[in-house]
């Protein structure tokens, strides 16, 4: 076309500019079918459940009598690492009229530490 | 040098290489084909109504008995926790059941300080490999002696249920 008529260049050009801005809203449109898949992975990847479980059982147990709560405590841990593929590891401490816990969970992606107090 | 000549040259030089681009765009695209299942939102979906189903069995009527979960796995009995799960997962507000399919394990502790399982609930449908299936887990503590295991003790269990929808 450059070479054998130079009119309309302008009109050429403002052609091309409309039909790359339709093909840029094709791809607009193609990423439009993985809307959520990240979300959705950081939320099943996030081990929510695996934690809040852990810890009501750690909680559990700490108010056991032994030798019940050594036994369970082993399973917690014991469990945790084979079935879960979590370090879980945990201490409980009085202090006066209170009992602390801390609770270390730690999954190789998601580490959650708390120091849950007694109400 | 700067004048308005030449610009269908400029504007064919830029086609070539969106072609070319474009091109590229489509070769290394096409080997990755997203379908919905790829974006885990129904995995997600059944993991957190997994969960919660299971979160409710071990739910005590009230705050000093056994729950539904304790009794289950110290006595053992699959079919009351396919029944009570099932009523959980496949109840629709619409007329009809859903689909979900499910097993259940429970992991314990043995004397060794090795990790067994025994099955609670055989899978109800058979597992043929393509299924999206998911695993959740709810933690127990009961009073029980596993056949293989050490003594009647008080001991902290594993339920997991794997479940799949059909």
């Amino acid at each position: 076309m450059a070479g054998l008529n130079e009119d309309a260049q302008w009109i050429v050009l403002m052609g091309f500019l409309v039909s790359f801005s339709l093909f840029f809203l094709a791809m607009v449109l193609n990423q439009s079918v993985v809307v959520g898949q990240t979300t959705a992975e950081a939320v099943s990847e996030f081990p929510k459940d695996d934690i809040r479980g852990v810890r009501g059982v750690i909680i559990q147990s700490v108010y056991m009598d032994n030798p019940d709560r050594m036994g369970v405590q082993n399973d917690i841990r014991t469990l945790s690492l084979i079935r879960q593929n979590s370090v879980v590891s945990f201490s409980n401490t009085t202090n006066g009229a209170y009992t602390y816990i801390e609770i270390h969970y730690n999954n190789g992606v998601t580490a959650y530490n708390e120091t849950w107090r007694s109400p | 040098m700067v004048n308005t000549e030449g610009q269908l040259y400029t504007i064919e030089g830029f086609a070539a290489a969106l072609i070319m681009l474009m091109t590229a765009y489509l070769v290394v695209n096409a080997t990755s084909i997203y379908t919905p299942g790829d974006t885990h939102i129904s995995d997600m979906q059944l993991e957190v109504l997994g969960s919660d189903a299971l979160a409710m069995i071990n739910t005590a009527p009230n705050g000093t008995s056994e729950s539904p979960l304790q009794t289950i796995v110290e006595t053992n009995d699959g079919a009351m926790f396919g029944q009570i799960f099932n009523n959980i997962v496949n109840n629709r507000t619409n007329p009809g059941q859903d689909h979900i399919q499910f097993m259940a394990n429970v992991s314990y502790v043995k004397s060794d300080n090795t990790v067994s399982s025994t099955t609670l609930l055989n899978k109800t449908r058979s597992l043929s490999g393509g299924e999206h299936a998911v695993r959740v887990s709810e933690w127990v503590i009961v009073e029980k002696k596993f056949p293989d295991s050490d003594s009647l003790r008080k001991r902290a269990v594993l339920v997991e249920v794997l479940l799949w929808r059909d």
